[in-house]
């Protein structure tokens, strides 16, 4: 169900995706996330493309994170920044991390390769189904993704919608 | 704290170490590697001795931003560059796209030169294309700096569709609303592309008139250009 990556920079690194549906507790999560009592990103998955749009997101936190060059408080908060094709970080969370009546929630976490524990711990958190990662694309909104990264109908003739989204985000400090 | 970050700075050097070397230039390395699970092309630009150290990094950053932010600019407009993944402003590296399977522009103008019937007419096309894209690239003030048919790729499409026209490093680009500069890069593609393809210049010229059809500033560079290979004849004439 849940989808596990190497970040191949920071070899000892993984990211995990968690999808979850029919989520009864997201103020609950949020407010845990916050008070810093959750280790994980709580993204909301109407934004999200696809699973390569997290790793990107998470392999530039864990890069900014090693170099001393975060912008937020977090490496959770700032996968949710990353993800954001713009450098205002209260709209990054507006838009990219869950509300309180959220009823789908995609969980990203950071740990060892051997580590599974935390996976296990933060499933139980959640009141809600679990449901595959790959599933999160039935969940987008792709009219709202175009319009907040700003995708023109050109760009979408020379690749995919992700393509346009991943490259927004890679190189948004020096736009 | 320290320690992390100087720990960090290895990450990618480390990285680039396993990775396969395509390519040693002299202000770059290109190498291939799996990023994130995708075939990556990383692009390294390396310190020059020569050069003041704070000079130098300063250069290599700019150069490294100029390359992001036209690889973007192209892109918006539709025409194709590859995807840029992760920039390291620290090691200067930029993860690209791997256009898979790609051929460059040139091996494709020289394997089809030697080959099969009716060529004439599939060179024609193809050139007409570059030409379409080079006019819209120029009309977004966009200036690549070093075209070459190397740096085309043809990306391999499904059988019939028109296999799409990849433009690659952007190393020496920069953005420009003036004739000039669009006229001096048209000049370099056609110094470069007159000396790798012997006799094209027929087909450079469908090029040009393909270029000046599609693009909306056209006359003012097509002037220039005019201007400029007369300056470089006059040059070679002196010596
Ligand atoms: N994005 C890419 N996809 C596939 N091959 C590439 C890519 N970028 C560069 N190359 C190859 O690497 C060589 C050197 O790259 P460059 O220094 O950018 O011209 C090119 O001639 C291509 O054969």
């Amino acid at each position: 169900m849940h989808l596990t990556q190497e970040l191949e920079l920071f070899p000892d690194h993984c990211v995990t995706q968690m999808l979850f549906k029919e989520v009864k507790n997201a103020a609950e999560l949020r407010q845990s996330a916050v008070e810093g009592k959750l280790n994980g990103a709580l993204i909301n998955p109407t934004m999200l493309v696809c699973d390569f749009q997290v790793l990107v997101a998470a392999n530039k936190a864990v890069h900014l994170q090693k170099t001393g060059k975060m912008k937020t408080r977090s490496l959770y908060s700032e996968i949710i920044f990353n993800l954001s094709p713009t450098n205002n970080i209260s709209e990054a969370f507006k838009r990219f991390g869950i509300s309180d009546g959220d009823d789908a929630v995609m969980v990203v976490l950071v740990h060892n390769k051997d580590e599974s524990q935390p996976l296990s711990d933060i499933a139980a958190k959640v009141d809600g189904l679990q449901v595959p990662v790959e599933d999160m694309s039935s969940l987008s909104d792709t009219a709202k993704i175009k319009k907040l990264y700003k995708v023109t109908p050109q760009e979408e003739k020379c690749g995919t919608l992700l393509d346009a989204v991943v490259c927004r985000m890679a190189t948004k400090d020096v736009m | 704290e320290v320690n992390t970050a100087q720990e960090s700075s290895m990450a990618v050097p480390e990285f680039l170490s396993k990775a396969e070397l395509l390519k040693q230039g002299a202000e770059a390395r290109v190498y291939r590697a799996q990023f994130l699970g995708k075939p990556t092309i990383v692009k390294e630009r390396f310190p020059k001795r020569y050069r003041h150290p704070v000079l130098d990094e300063k250069l290599t950053h700019r150069r490294t931003v100029q390359e992001v932010r036209s690889i973007l600019r192209c892109r918006r407009a539709g025409i194709s560059a590859p995807v840029i993944y992760f920039v390291d402003y620290n090691s200067h590296c930029i993860f690209l796209e791997e256009i898979v399977g790609s051929s460059t522009v040139r091996d494709h103008i020289a394997s089809t030169q030697w080959s099969e019937s009716c060529k004439e007419q599939k060179l024609e096309q193809l050139a007409e294309h570059v030409g379409q894209i080079l006019a819209k690239m120029h009309d977004e003030d966009v200036i690549h700096g070093d075209l070459t048919t190397s740096n085309m790729l043809l990306r391999r499409g499904p059988k019939d569709v028109a296999s799409d026209i990849v433009l690659i490093d952007f190393g020496l680009s920069y953005i420009s609303a003036l004739p000039e500069d669009k006229g001096v890069d048209l000049y370099v593609l056609e110094k470069a592309f007159l000396s790798t393809h012997p006799n094209t210049e027929e087909l450079f010229e469908k090029l040009l008139k393909s270029y000046a059809a599609s693009s909306r500033k056209s006359s003012a560079v097509i002037k220039k250009l005019d201007e400029v290979r007369l300056r470089g004849r006059k040059r070679s004439m002196v010596g």
